[in-house]
């Protein structure tokens, strides 16, 4: 799923953050004001955009305005989870759970 | 254009999720146009005697976890420890209703006579055995056990079976359990997050919670195995089933 990049703006530790304009992908598990925040994933070839991590809790991907980075707190509304952004050995970002 | 989700404070979010409102709002999105859990247009598949009676049996244990659950959930809102977690149990209450209810009237459409006696008859050993002693901890006023065994095990075994199942089901039997599945990520998200909160504030919990574990997870096992041979899913694929439940304990620091 590619968002459309909306600017590049917010200028942190050097490196500007891409920011996007959240599409509708017909998730419908959570009140409509919060559905394009989510998305279901859809396979094998299904790959994350830069604003999009997987929540480890219940599968749903998470999907941001901003493009994310390490460090960053987002929320799984659907299962109601609270999660940070590490970033993994290989190089990958991901969602853990903070309780 | 709503506010960014992720800009919430953490209490703000707590709150938010834990509410009557957003759980009202979450549920229309997929039920609304629902009856009995199912589009009223989707058609009947004829089933061959064999599937239909084995599909009959996994619907019936599906009752029974559902059963468990509706007890255990409203009995947990008597001692739970603040009004987000009664709220939220008040919620499940009604969604554990509404899957037992939508479950016995998809065995009457399968034909089934006498739901009731049908699933007593039906139950297996494990499940029952799980649901008595889920009903103990429950009893006992646990809460951390309560939980445990209902919104981390029991869940996280439901989510895994139900999209198994749900993969391979007929049409209407795949629908409704597609809208369970949306009603668990929640109960499980609850489970696993308000104890790994209190086990972070609390950690010699774990020791016994760990010794719970080590009573449920045959129980948990053999139901896994008894409806997974139901469902025909190949003995290898089986262990992946699990990955769901092993992963989830593994977060909470349990070990196997």
């Amino acid at each position: 799923m590619n968002d459309t990049v909306l600017r590049e703006a917010e200028n942190e530790s050097g490196k500007p953050r891409q920011r996007f304009i959240l599409e509708d992908t017909g998730f419908n598990e959570v009140p409509k004001k919060y559905r394009r925040f989510y998305r279901r994933q859809t396979g094998p070839g299904d790959t994350l955009a830069p604003n999009e991590v997987i929540c480890p809790v219940c599968k749903v991907v998470i999907r941001s305005t901003r493009e994310l980075r390490e460090g960053d707190r987002v929320y799984c509304m659907p299962c109601m989870s609270r999660l940070v952004v590490v970033r993994t050995d290989s190089g990958h970002l991901e969602a853990h759970v903070v309780y | 254009m709503s506010r960014e989700v992720h800009t919430l404070a953490p209490d703000e979010f707590l709150d938010e999720v834990h509410s009557f409102e957003f759980w009202f709002h979450s549920i229309q999105g997929y039920l609304a146009d629902a009856e009995y859990g199912h589009r009223p247009g989707t058609p009947e598949s004829e089933l061959p005697p064999d599937r239909r009676e084995r599909l009959i049996t996994v619907l019936c244990n599906y009752c029974i976890g559902e059963t468990a659950a509706l007890d255990g959930a409203s009995g947990l809102i008597g001692f739970a420890p603040n009004r987000q977690a009664k709220i939220f149990l008040a919620t499940q209450v009604v969604d554990e209703a509404r899957h037992l209810e939508v479950l016995i009237h998809r065995l009457a459409e399968l034909g089934v006579k006498d739901p009731e006696a049908e699933i007593q008859r039906r139950a297996t050993r494990s499940l029952q055995a799980f649901r008595r002693r889920l009903l103990e901890l429950v009893a006992g006023k646990d809460w951390e056990a309560g939980i445990f065994a209902q919104n981390v095990i029991l869940e996280a075994m439901e989510f895994a079976a139900f999209q198994t199942h749900a993969r391979n089901a007929d049409p209407i039997t795949r629908e409704l359990l597609e809208g369970i599945i949306k009603d668990e990520r929640r109960h499980m998200g609850f489970g696993e997050n308000d104890l790994g909160r209190r086990l972070s504030a609390t950690p010699h919990v774990r020791a016994r919670l760990q010794q719970i574990k080590r009573e449920l997870d045959p129980l948990v096992l053999e139901t896994f195995e008894e409806m997974l041979a139901e469902l025909d899913v190949p003995r290898e694929e089986r262990p992946e089933l699990g990955r769901n439940y092993l992963e989830t304990v593994e977060r909470l620091g349990f070990t196997s």
